[in-house]
């Protein structure tokens, strides 16, 4: 449950907290603002003012009007009367050292999580399925060629490499994913590699080949939904594993993420820490540590299963 | 076992060069050209007069740094330029243009001990704490107690190093108590110190990091054992050492045996996880090994350092592996060596 809010949540941050109204009508014309952040570029704001001054200054009677999202705070929208805000009703997660809602902050940073996280790991399930799965299903040279290429991974420094690559690449999401991916896949093939290797002696495989059915037809419709517990429980690791990866990154202050990460929100929040703003770090901390312990239990249901 | 030795040491070398040449391969994939950044570093203190300077300034350095070739001054491509990393690797030259082999080995020497320190201590806390607390709980599966502590440790394991180490730092040196220092080796003028003053003062400093690098593993170990430990109750010989009315403690060890058996094949991949608490523990708590080494290298896009790094690390996991292998059999007669 938690784990499908925060996927949800991620996907659609810029819907759920934003400066940007979600609809508004300017002058006669409707506009999508909100829609237009979650797909890359944020429109200015009309009469040369931001979205939220144009917002404040509505008339009520007039014939313009805007829907606000959820959380009609962006998480870079600075206030300067709110520096170290505690929690309260319009704030429940309070505010930052520049006046940040901490509250849009954390939807944000469930938007960097899954962005990076989810791609590495849809990537690593399917390339460490399909190669297992062969070098399991084919034997042979294949199998030899796969299992030392997994032992190669296996012995791989992770953090090291992910450290190096986020670095040399920059600000770049999609380098930091397909090296993720790169690590991760290891997983998969091994356990898909070991699970092909006792599935494809039984029975039911030798009548399906014997009835003519066609090899792919066998791998993907007969013995990978016997699988797909074991991967399920793999993938719900590599999720935890990518959200730590990430967070420790932009904790490093290294990385793509920045700005709006929760590992980057826990080093500023522990560096005001002594003067006792605990909310700066208190919730950055909890949303790391509910998200990674529900991706575990999660795992050790399917595994149970 | 001689066969089965030279086997494995040609299988450890030839994973050494696909580490070496995957890592080579992903920084040369990366959109930084060094020729240019250093220009850019020279351009900042006015050292060249025209853009034409320039160009030739870039060109000499990208001859230097041997991504093109002298003659042609064509781009010089991947596999020779891994080439001539191999030659000077084999000869242990590592560093890069920019910095002499001494230095560049001075550094490394400096850091490798604090980093075997820190992983060292993490190591044996892992697998003492481990194994006894695996076997304690092993022999209880099922009660209410030893479901609380797999529960504990569940939310354990859902705890990244850094935010253990920055919630730990806060706690104990920061805001609540001040009983550990915020970072460092040694204290200042330690060195006037008697011995045992500078022993205690080692220990005071390696808490709090070493307390941060262990948990991992030893939430690790002790679930591997725990589960080991658990099945190995069920088994008949259990049942006939009680019926021969031998002692708990006698059962203990032979249970402790078959719980050990994990460990010796789990040792080998705790080292990668030790290597990446390691770069967190000790930017965190400003501590000067490897991890550190590694987050400077990257600072400065040292690319050079970054392959001594990766080298040193798949070294020592290799190794590691290997001693897995062998310990494993000493701990398990069952197992036969294989290829």
């Amino acid at each position: 449950m938690v784990l499908v809010a925060v996927v949800f949540v991620g996907l659609f941050a810029p819907l759920i907290a934003n400066d940007l109204p979600l609809c508004a009508r300017v002058d006669g014309t409707l506009v999508f603002p909100a829609f237009a952040d979650l797909f890359g570029d944020a429109p200015p704001g009309p009469h040369d003012l931001t979205w939220k001054q144009w917002w404040s200054r509505l008339d009520p009677a007039g014939e313009d009007w805007a829907c606000m999202p959820l959380r009609p705070y962006g998480p870079l929208e600075t206030d300067a009367r709110r520096f170290f805000a505690p929690p309260s009703w319009a704030h429940p997660f309070g505010n930052d050292d520049t006046g940040r809602d901490v509250l849009a902050r954390i939807v944000h940073g469930a938007g960097t999580a899954i962005r990076i996280g989810l791609p590495a790991v849809l990537v690593a399930t399917l390339l460490g399925t399909l190669i297992g799965a062969w070098a399991g299903y084919a034997r042979g040279l294949v199998d030899t060629m796969v299992q030392r290429l997994i032992e190669l991974f296996l012995c791989f420094p992770t953090m090291l490499f992910l450290l190096f690559s986020a670095a040399f690449f920059g600000n770049s999401a999609t380098g930091m994913t397909i090296v993720m991916a790169m690590l991760f896949w290891v997983s998969f093939a091994r356990i898909v590699r070991g699970e092909m290797l006792s599935l494809r002696e039984r029975d039911f495989v030798l009548v399906a080949r014997g009835l003519g059915v066609p090899t792919w037809r066998i791998l993907v419709f007969h013995l990978l939904p016997q699988l797909a517990g074991q991967i399920g429980v793999t993938a719900a690791f590599c999720m935890a594993a990518a959200v730590v990866a990430e967070s420790t990154l932009s904790f490093l202050g290294i990385g793509p993420a920045a700005d709006s990460s929760w590992g980057t929100m826990l080093r500023q929040g522990s560096e005001h820490a002594a003067i006792g703003a605990w909310h700066l770090w208190f919730f950055p901390a909890a949303a790391i540590v509910t998200f990674v312990v529900s991706c575990h239990v999660l795992a050790d249901r399917l595994r149970a299963h | 076992m001689g066969r089965w030795f030279v086997n494995r040491l040609a299988w450890l070398l030839l994973t050494l060069l696909g580490v070496t040449f995957v890592t080579f391969f992903v920084l040369d994939r990366a959109p930084v050209d060094r020729a240019e950044l250093e220009a850019m570093r020279a351009t900042e203190s006015g050292s060249f007069a025209d853009a034409a300077e320039r160009a030739a300034a870039i060109q000499r350095l990208r001859i230097r740094y041997g991504m093109v070739d002298p003659d042609t001054l064509e781009p010089a491509p991947l596999w020779r330029r891994y080439a001539a990393w191999l030659g000077n690797a084999a000869t242990l030259r590592f560093a890069g243009p920019s910095e002499d082999h001494e230095q560049l080995w001075r550094r490394v020497g400096q850091a490798l001990p604090v980093t075997m320190l820190l992983g060292g201590c993490s190591l044996t806390i892992a697998l003492v704490v481990g194994l006894a607390g695996g076997l304690w709980l092993g022999r209880r599966v099922g009660s209410a107690r030893e479901r609380w502590a797999s529960a504990g440790m569940l939310v354990l394991l859902g705890i990244p190093e850094f935010l253990l180490g920055s919630l730990l730092l806060l706690a104990f040196s920061v805001v609540w108590v001040q009983w550990f220092p915020t970072g460092g080796l040694r204290s200042d003028g330690a060195e006037r110190w008697t011995f045992a003053a500078q022993l205690a003062d080692f220990a005071w400093h390696l808490a709090l990091p070493v307390m941060v690098m262990a948990i991992g593993p030893t939430v690790m170990v002790t679930r591997f054992v725990r589960d080991a430990v658990a099945r190995a109750s069920g088994a008949a010989f259990v049942a006939n050492l009680r019926a021969l009315g031998l002692g708990r403690r006698v059962v203990a060890r032979r249970l402790l045996r078959h719980g050990s058996t994990p460990v010796a094949t789990l040792a080998g991949g705790l080292l990668p996880m030790l290597v990446g608490g390691s770069i967190v523990v000790e930017n965190m708590f400003s501590l000067d090994g490897l991890g550190h080494l590694a987050f400077e290298a990257v600072r400065r896009q040292d690319q050079a350092m970054v392959m001594v790094l990766v080298l040193l690390t798949s070294v020592v996991t290799l190794l590691a592996l290997l001693l897995s292998d062998l310990l494993h059999r000493l701990v398990d007669p069952r197992v036969r060596l294989q290829v």
